[in-house]
């Protein structure tokens, strides 16, 4: 079957009223699980699975698939009007999207989430479409050292985010690293600072300090600090309108987030958070006055959201084409899968054409779904910030503390989330960025783990990491980026100029 | 009243007054019951709980729910199901680490097997196969002990985490096949399969379902199966047991089972007992059991009790192996 043959197909099958049913009630429900903080696809997901023994196998994937890529919709929602990351992968959206809202053009900032995420996930669903083939072999061939100097080339790209004082972003990263070794050492069993609490021998739970480093602290801050709320602006139509300025901005950041979205969507264990940021990070070094970035940069709402779509729509790759799952949530689908009696994997294709075409229509007649549902939205969701506090922010915490529970449903990790969002206030109050500190606390386990699986496997031989050439080409890709940034700043101390203009140089 | 209060005089105040149900085995189970399993949602040790569970709400007259406290290989849910044990009503189901290898492997679990569980019964088992990749020149299980006996660790294998059931199986099977392999740990089969389908270590010990994709795909090869006997979905892959000099007896299965906290009245347990068996005895049940990679094997309390203290010893020597050569 050609791809044009299995694409009408699958748009065939999944525009029957009986599917599109399932596609528009997974989509509608992912959008708003996507919106609250901390109740994310996974346990959206887990609750939705005794439903699916009751439809057929493709209408449940169809359905499933919805939640999942419908929350990355969802989560810039929160981050950019409360900066409170309704997902992970949404955190790095709130540091230039809240900005936005605290000026007023919240709409406008939610326009661009909603645009910039349908484009990252048409751009996501044509590479899936011409590449899936090409990026599942990439996904084989991406060893434990690729993964390893990927990972150190992503830090170093991302390590400038919001790099006011470079010593204080650094210390975050090493922060978020430190934390990252709290639990189960991968490599050698060993228990690493868990303080003989079972709850935290499988680490720190990452929604829960992401919830706590963004939420708690934000509300904390609001709480001594009444006056400052982001303030709602005007609603309608012509107010979430961007301005002819916004729009031209808008394209090169959606496309360059795609294409990191896309690529690290595929790549299984990686994920889409670590795409979010890169795409952040791309945006603030090409930027041609990179001080704009936390200040309400649209370009650092464009590139984040259209990468995690783009990246939660190419995560089905690895899913689909080897039925590898790429991250537990896409387990869970497989899982979903296996009960109908549908073996995932590379066989997939052939037995049940169906299934894989018409989930690959579902994902564009989703995503318009999407669409069409979130424009009208964002009134109402900007009309939330007209809330009181005194309403809101206990609401906020309550979702917060679903969330944080519907992950593994113990009480230890809601006291948790408090002790790190106390922790996340004083940092803010001491200009450290939580962005970082999440960085930190994602990659640094990533990259220990693959480090010292590559060596274990090369049985100690540190040439391995240039010996392979993807490896390779992420160490000289990074040794170059260190460079220039070095030349950079030895340029910047040489020509010193008036009024940081030197920055506006090409 | 100057008499101990025995077992039967307290049995009879309880039905007496009917205060405590657990108690009795009339009326039982007051309310519904709540299953703790120490996995996700979805997972494949919780899937299997709700097959079993469902038929059993059926027939109890009262729901069961599951209560899924992941984390830890599954000693979270161990230590939930004690934390709210008391009303007869609590349970839980667990794969063989949190009651054989956890007390090794763990700092402290908070809780002792013996004194603090009471088995139920065995639900099911599920052998491991051995895989390496499709283009590998080993082809069978000789080709395989002879490749890994090259060398000290010639072969590097994949596990899903150390003391997982994947590497102590691999681990045992090196010594019973009188070779080292090099141990690598990783924490999905997802990953290994990866890492095996992308050449970069040579084989894994894996349940069947997670090697069934890459080996229809032709990317993967199974070598072998741990089970006794040949296993219903994946019937061509041999056994392991008595050949190319493995002995007769070997034999690495991962199995779960149906537990209740110490102090569960022993009619409760029989009652249990009986209604699990049943539900196993019925093929659809096993069939969706076997979609999922397990085969039913109901069984006694004290069946189980044995399969406990025979996998401890036999893991604990593992475990022993492991340390001494480190």
């Amino acid at each position: 079957m050609s791809t044009w043959d299995g694409l009408l197909t699958g748009f065939a099958f999944a525009l029957q009223p009986g599917v599109l049913i399932y596609c528009l009630l997974g989509v509608t429900l992912g959008t708003f699980i996507g919106v609250l903080p901390g109740i994310g696809a996974m346990a959206a997901i887990s609750l939705l699975l005794p439903i699916t023994y009751y439809i057929s196998a493709e209408a449940a994937l169809i359905m499933l698939a919805g939640v999942y890529y419908g929350a990355q919709y969802g989560g810039a929602v929160s981050s950019i009007l409360l900066r409170l990351p309704g997902t992970p992968q949404s955190a790095v959206t709130a540091l230039d999207g809240y900005p936005l809202a605290r000026q007023g053009r919240a709409g406008v900032a939610l326009f661009t989430s909603m645009i910039s995420s349908f484009a990252g996930s048409v751009i996501g669903i044509v590479v899936l479409v011409l590449l899936a083939g090409w990026l599942s072999r990439a996904a084989v061939a991406f060893g434990a050292a690729d993964y390893a100097a990927m990972m150190v080339l992503g830090l170093v790209a991302a390590s400038t985010i919001g790099s006011a004082h470079p010593a204080k972003g650094f210390a975050m990263i090493v922060f978020g690293m430190l934390l990252g070794c709290i639990g189960t050492d991968v490599n050698s069993g060993v228990q690493r600072f868990v303080m003989g609490r079972t709850e935290m021998l499988d680490g720190i739970n990452l929604v829960a300090l992401a919830m706590g480093l963004f939420g708690v602290a934000e509300v904390i801050g609001n709480v001594r600090d009444p006056d400052r709320q982001a303030v709602a602006g005007r609603i309608g139509l012509r107010a979430m309108a961007p301005e002819r300025d916004d729009l031209k901005r808008m394209p090169l950041p959606v496309l360059r987030g795609s294409a990191l979205g896309s690529f690290f969507g595929a790549l299984p264990g990686t994920g889409s958070t670590l795409s979010s940021f890169l795409a952040y990070a791309v945006e603030r070094r090409v930027a041609r006055r990179p001080e704009r970035f936390g200040q309400g940069a649209i370009e650092g709402v464009a590139g984040p959201e259209a990468a995690n779509n783009s990246a939660s729509i190419t995560a089905f790759v690895p899913t689909l084409t080897l039925g590898i799952p790429g991250d537990p949530i896409m387990a869970l689908m497989l899982g979903a899968l296996v009960i109908h009696g549908v073996q995932p994997g590379p066989m997939m294709l052939e037995t049940r054409p169906e299934m894989f075409w018409g989930l690959v229509a579902s994902f564009g007649i989703g995503n318009l779904l999407l669409l069409i549902l979130n424009l009208p939205l964002i009134g109402i969701w900007v009309s939330l910030l007209r809330i009181p506090f005194r309403w809101l922010y206990p609401a906020i915490l309550i979702f917060v503390c679903l969330g944080v529970w519907s992950v593994r449903g113990l009480t230890f990790d809601i006291v948790m989330v408090a002790g790190i969002g106390l922790a996340g206030y004083l940092l803010a109050l001491a200009r450290f960025n939580p962005a970082l500190l999440l960085l930190g606390f994602v990659l640094g386990p990533l990259i220990e783990t693959n480090l010292r699986r590559a060596l274990l496997i090369s049985r100690g031989d540190p040439m391995v990491f240039l010996e392979r050439p993807i490896s390779a080409f992420f160490v000289v890709a990074t040794a170059g980026l260190l460079v220039y940034s070095a030349i950079q700043a030895w340029r910047r101390r040489e020509t010193p100029e008036p009024g940081g203009a030197s920055a506006d140089g090409p | 009243m100057t008499t101990r209060l025995t077992r039967r005089a307290t049995l009879a105040l309880a039905a007496a007054f009917a205060a405590a149900p657990a108690l009795a085995q009339d009326g039982w189970p007051s309310g519904p019951l709540h299953v703790y399993v120490g996995f996700p949602a979805g997972s494949s040790p919780d899937t299997l709980a709700r097959i079993v569970t469902e038929p059993l709400a059926e027939r109890l007259g009262q729901p069961v729910v599951i209560e899924n406290k992941p984390g830890a290989g599954g000693v979270i849910g161990i230590q939930q199901m004690l934390a709210n044990a008391g009303d007869g009503l609590t349970f839980g189901t667990t794969i063989n680490g949190p009651l054989t290898t956890a007390q090794r492997t763990m700092d402290d679990t908070g809780y002792d097997v013996d004194a603090d569980i009471v088995p139920v019964t065995l639900i099911a088992t599920s052998p491991l196969v051995l895989v390496v990749n499709a283009e590998s020149d080993i082809t069978d299980l000789q080709s395989f002990i002879d490749a890994a006996g090259a060398e000290p660790e010639a072969l590097a294998y994949g596990s899903v985490g150390q003391g997982s059931g994947a590497h102590l199986t691999a681990e045992l099977f090196a010594d019973e096949a009188g070779v080292t392999m090099l141990h690598v740990p990783f924490t999905s089969y997802a990953e290994v399969t990866t890492s095996i389908a992308g050449g970069e270590i040579d084989a894994g010990f894996m349940a069947p379902s997670a090697a069934l994709p890459l080996v229809d795909g032709g990317q993967l090869r199974m070598l072998g199966i741990t089970s006794a006997e040949p296993f219903a979905q994946v019937p061509d892959v041999p056994v392991m047991a008595g050949r190319a000099g493995l002995p007769e007896d070997f034999r690495a299965e991962l199995w779960n089972g149906f537990v209740a906290p110490a102090g569960t009245d022993a009619a409760i347990v029989e009652r249990l007992t009986t209604e699990i068996n049943d539900i196993l005895a019925d093929p659809a049940v096993q069939e969706q059991l076997l979609a999922i990679g397990w085969v039913a094997a109901p069984g006694t309390p004290a069946e189980m009790e044995e399969r406990i203290a025979a996998d401890t010893e036999m893991w604990g020597g593992v475990l022993d192996r492991i340390e001494a050569a480190e």
